[in-house]
């Protein structure tokens, strides 16, 4: 059982959030946050500790803390206030460095979690629809964050060799939604007018902020070693997303999109991620979450359709004029007819 | 819309439009004046309305494999036609295939434009099996690259490819069509039709052992002669990123027209299965017993090839 808990990028969304129900089980003694910037919000019990996760002073910080569990949610998937574009690489590749580096010194280490990312797996045109844990490597490297993503987990799996009576725990995660969670994605979803490739119509999974926190509490009491897929059950396609959220699309030829998609940058704030949006919304991915119930024992709450829904229940609201979409004009004249 | 019911769509829809203008006119918005017109549409209209609506608002089942049932439904009228009248299609044995529960059917590939032999298989279960079911089916991996192809293929139960998605396919109890000759059996010349081509490394033969799924061997006779590729072109396959690029008597002479299959007369035949589970799933790694499995079907496809060709008295009448 995990007693004395820190958890590293606790300002982040997911830190926070994770750091709030970590500090509600009585088992844990102790809880630490590690970060750059303060949290917003209080985060009750947990004590933090400011420091850059890529300065070698986290070699002095994290021994001290004497942890026998270490939650590494710093993994930036988009630029975040005071995390421009420019730093991702170094935050997450650099970053990581740096924590193996502090938890070789940590003799009290029990079990890493690292709350990573599917997108190791790319978004390839012809690719097993529900990638498993072992077929990381079947996928060419296209873009800067998927070998960004493959660097750290060659590090942390080097680390895992090295340090066998150590639990190492990479979740991979499927991009996060919510209605109240606020990504490039989700800002993607809820434009007024949704521009997507002409022609392509890809194969989601996206998971429901619950089930992402959910996730990694399960993960946090029942590691197991290697990757795992955080995934929610089934998939739906970009276009039935978007019309359960009421959106309008604009196809555009594919050779236009990523123009199209760089110039909503400010709207969208994907940063330097446009590359892989780009294929993630052409192609998409899926992934195979079977490891993620029966060992981590963690069933997800929604199905992808389902964590759709309730984002689209919050976006609805959220429509900009009049609305345009057919599906309106087409359902108030359904229910006018019953 | 049913044009024997004496049709009164058209006089409802002018009706409609008018009650609309009147509703505009008198100060209301649109949208509104719509909503209280609409109450005077007749029942099919009004269904129809609903039905679309409903598509619009996403209020519909997509699997996790992106299978789409109802677009399956409304599109396959068009491949009805192809069946009934176009290739006149004659099936045999289709009770051969399982009425439930999974099974793996493997057929010889052709068709150099566009291969038609999946839809045609899937129309015969479709039509003439006492308990009809929708069948997966595995499409080279290239054209899932393509814009409106892929999505459609999606729709209708296509899958890339890949031993990942068929073995879980067929775990779910699935109906799955494998055509192991690839773009080995599309791209053969007009020469060679009805000679089976190499059947790849044997891996639908391993997906079979690994899940314990019957293989059906499946004879088409006819998809040869729809596209009789003559000739191809690298330079032409190379600029567009084709594997090949066919050369038919109509394509690309003919431009879009060259694209329209050519109606030759058509058989199927699905064959015994041949049930594998005696060797148990480990016997997926065992090169010889893959070899061998994979043997015995393409030899039962050619075999059924060869028989059914002399049945079919005639090519296109």
């Amino acid at each position: 059982m995990p007693r004395r808990v820190v958890v590293i990028g606790v300002s982040s969304k997911w830190g926070s959030e994770i750091a709030r129900r970590l500090a509600r089980l009585p088992e844990i003694e102790y809880l630490a946050g590690i970060d750059s910037e303060p949290p917003a919000a209080d985060l009750e019990r947990t004590e933090f500790i400011e420091a850059d996760i890529r300065n070698p002073v986290m070699s002095r910080i994290l021994p001290g803390t004497e942890a026998d569990t270490v939650v590494h949610c710093g993994i930036l998937l988009y630029p975040e206030s005071g995390k421009p574009a420019g730093a991702l690489h170094d935050i997450n590749v650099i970053g990581t460095l740096q924590l193996l580096a502090a938890c070789e010194r940590t003799e009290t280490l029990e079990r890493v979690i690292v709350r990573g990312s599917a997108a190791i797996y790319g978004c390839e045109a012809a690719t097993p629809y529900f990638f498993t844990e072992d077929s990381a490597s079947r996928t060419p490297l296209r873009t800067r964050f998927q070998r960004d993503i493959s660097e750290l987990e060659d590090y942390f799996g080097n680390f895992a060799r090295r340090h066998p009576d150590v639990v190492c725990c990479m979740l991979r995660y499927q991009p996060e939604i919510g209605p109240q969670l606020d990504t490039p994605l989700g800002r993607y979803m809820s434009l007024p007018l949704v521009p997507t490739q002409l022609g392509f119509d890809p194969r989601l999974q996206l998971l429901h902020a619950d089930d992402a926190t959910g996730a990694l509490e399960a993960a946090i009491q029942r590691p197991v070693r290697g990757a795992v897929n955080v995934a929610p059950n089934g998939s739906i396609s970009l276009s039935r997303a978007l019309r359960l959220c009421r959106r309008p699309t604009v196809p555009i030829p594919h050779p236009l999109f990523e123009p199209a998609l760089a110039r909503l940058g400010d709207r969208l704030g994907a940063g330097a991620l446009y590359g892989d949006a780009v294929r993630f919304l052409r192609y998409g991915r899926g992934a195979d979450n079977t490891r993620l119930r029966s060992q981590v024992g963690y069933e997800p709450a929604f199905d992808a359709e389902a964590a759709v829904r309730a984002f689209a229940a919050g976006v609805r609201g959220r429509s900009v004029g009049p609305s345009l979409h057919l599906g309106a004009v087409a359902d108030r004249l359904a229910g006018a007819l019953r | 819309m049913n044009g024997s019911t004496t049709s009164p769509a058209p006089e409802a829809l002018a009706d409609f439009l008018h009650q609309v203008r009147l509703g505009v006119e008198g100060g209301l918005d649109p949208l509104s004046a719509a909503e209280g017109a609409a109450t005077a549409l007749p029942d099919q209209l009004q269904r129809l309305l609903e039905a679309v609506g409903r598509r619009v608002r996403g209020e519909y089942r997509e699997d996790e494999w992106g299978f789409d049932e109802e677009f399956a439904e409304a599109v396959y009228p068009l491949f009805e036609f192809l069946y009934d009248v176009w290739w006149r299609v004659e099936a045999t044995g289709v009770r051969n295939v399982p009425a439930h529960g999974r099974a793996l059917l493997v057929s010889n590939h052709a068709g150099a434009l566009f291969p038609f032999d999946a839809s045609m298989i899937l129309g015969a279960i479709m039509k003439t099996h006492p308990l009809p079911r929708w069948a997966r089916f595995m499409v080279l991996d290239w054209a899932f690259e393509l814009p409106f192809l892929s999505s459609f293929m999606r729709r209708v139960g296509g899958v890339p490819a890949s031993p990942l998605n068929g073995t879980r396919l067929l775990e779910q109890d699935e109906l799955v069509m494998v055509f192991p000759e690839g773009v080995k059996g599309t791209g053969k010349p007009f020469s060679e039709r009805y000679r089976l081509q190499r059947f790849g490394r044997g891996g639908f033969v391993e997906i079979a052992l690994r899940t314990g799924s019957p293989i059906v061997p499946v004879a088409v006779v006819g998809s040869e002669e729809i596209y009789p590729k003559l000739a191809d072109s690298p330079t032409l396959a190379k600029a567009v990123g084709a594997p090949f690029v066919p050369i038919t008597p109509t394509f690309p002479w003919l431009g879009g027209l060259g694209l329209i299959p050519l109606p030759s007369r058509w058989r199927i035949e699905f064959c015994e299965p041949v049930d594998v589970s005696a060797y148990g799933p480990d016997a997926a790694d065992d090169r010889r017993v893959v070899f061998d499995l994979s043997e015995r079907v393409r030899e039962t496809i050619q075999q059924a090839l060869y028989e059914n060709l002399a049945k079919r008295q005639s090519v296109f009448l």
